[in-house]
């Protein structure tokens, strides 16, 4: 247990120190986070011709209501915490790297319902978008975080013998 | 089966326990702040005097009142000022890790409730408090700038330090928290105990 908390910790603050740095942020969370903007706008237009995007924002034709994706929109802090938690738990190196890569897609499949929900209520309501943004969906993102890793402990406990000793 | 059940109750019990959470934590944030923000006004106004004038209950929001005012756009200490410069603190962007720790809480099967419960609040409280200081402090980093940074005779925490710190408490802490209590209260329930593959003997 010392082990796994020793080394969740640090894989945490490393990557979340590292995600603050300046040419991180400019070369990798800001694109990837108009990358977000992109896929969002190509989800809604098919079925939503008064939005338009560009860049990282969001926009109704009729009613002039837009977003902006920023960091901290982006799922990438939820990640992290994923990603500490799958490399601190003992287990072979594929299953770990299946866990983030599946559980980076379903952080963002999640995230990706997030920003298209907030664009419609915030056109709708101000005050409920304010507190769905700000409160219920960051719960929603850690949940779906918690959920993924119990999925994976679930997966391991299942079919890597190493794991049963190690977690007990 | 028995591993599904448990992830089906959890499942259904967390998102019916979401909303009213949420809903009460709405009503009484203002009141469960006052601690918070009575420790942080403590704290600010005895580590930075000449800075900090009080930080006080508005509504269910926190007022961070400085020594400084402001005249035709800039930045001057108060007694050449025509009003005192505040600034409008949030408090719920951190304690809305209380509903959420609650609704993990009181979705999971376990044979204690309420002493754990009681325990997991006395400790996101604090975090929440310290979370509210490091708010603060950036407000006072960005709002004043040099006039805060580079006060004489007063230890003032270094810029990228406040930024980090203001980050962490804000983007991790608040769902962070109550995740990370809720593995290490719960890691005896039948949920985590079918996940880590132990046999349920509940």
């Amino acid at each position: 247990m010392a082990r796994f908390v020793t080394l969740f910790v640090v894989t945490l603050l490393g990557l979340f120190t590292v995600e603050m740095l300046v040419p991180v942020q400019e070369h990798v969370i800001i694109p990837f986070t108009a990358m977000l903007a992109r896929l969002s706008a190509a989800l809604i237009l098919p079925f939503d011709t008064s939005v338009i995007a560009y860049g990282k924002v969001l926009q109704f034709k009729d009613s002039g209501f837009a977003v902006s994706i920023e960091a901290g929109c982006n799922g990438v802090e939820a990640t992290i915490v994923l990603i500490a938690a799958v490399i601190a738990f003992p287990a072979s190196w594929k299953a770990r790297i299946s866990a983030i890569s599946l559980g980076f897609l379903a952080i963002q499949v999640m995230n990706l319902a997030r920003i298209i929900s907030l664009f419609y209520l915030g056109d709708w309501n101000m005050q409920f978008f304010t507190w769905i943004h700000l409160y219920l969906w960051p719960a929603l993102i850690m949940l779906d975080v918690l959920i993924v890793f119990i999925v994976y402990l679930r997966y391991l406990s299942n079919n890597e013998k190493p794991v049963q000793a190690a977690s007990g | 089966m028995v591993e599904q059940h448990h992830m089906r109750q959890f499942l259904l019990f967390v998102f019916t326990l979401l909303i009213p959470c949420f809903a009460l934590w709405t009503v009484a944030s203002g009141p469960l702040a006052i601690p918070a923000i009575g420790f942080v006004n403590t704290v600010l106004t005895h580590w930075f005097p000449a800075v900090v004038n009080t930080l006080y209950v508005d509504g269910n929001q926190a007022l961070l009142m400085t020594e400084f005012g402001e005249q035709g756009g800039k930045l001057v200490p108060l007694a050449g000022a025509e009003y005192r410069l505040g600034f409008q603190v949030n408090t719920r962007i951190l304690s809305y890790s209380l509903p959420f720790y609650t609704a993990l809480h009181f979705a999971t099967q376990k044979k204690d409730y309420f002493n754990s419960y009681v325990w997991g609040i006395l400790i996101l409280y604090p975090l929440f408090a310290f979370g509210l200081l490091c708010l603060c402090l950036k407000e006072l980093m960005t709002g004043l700038g040099t006039h805060f940074l580079d006060q004489p005779g007063v230890f003032v925490p270094n810029a990228n330090l406040i930024g980090i710190l203001y980050q962490f408490s804000v983007l991790m802490v608040p769902t962070l928290g109550p995740a990370i209590l809720w593995v290490w209260q719960s890691k005896d329930s039948p949920l985590l105990r079918m996940a880590l593959g132990k046999a349920d003997d509940s």
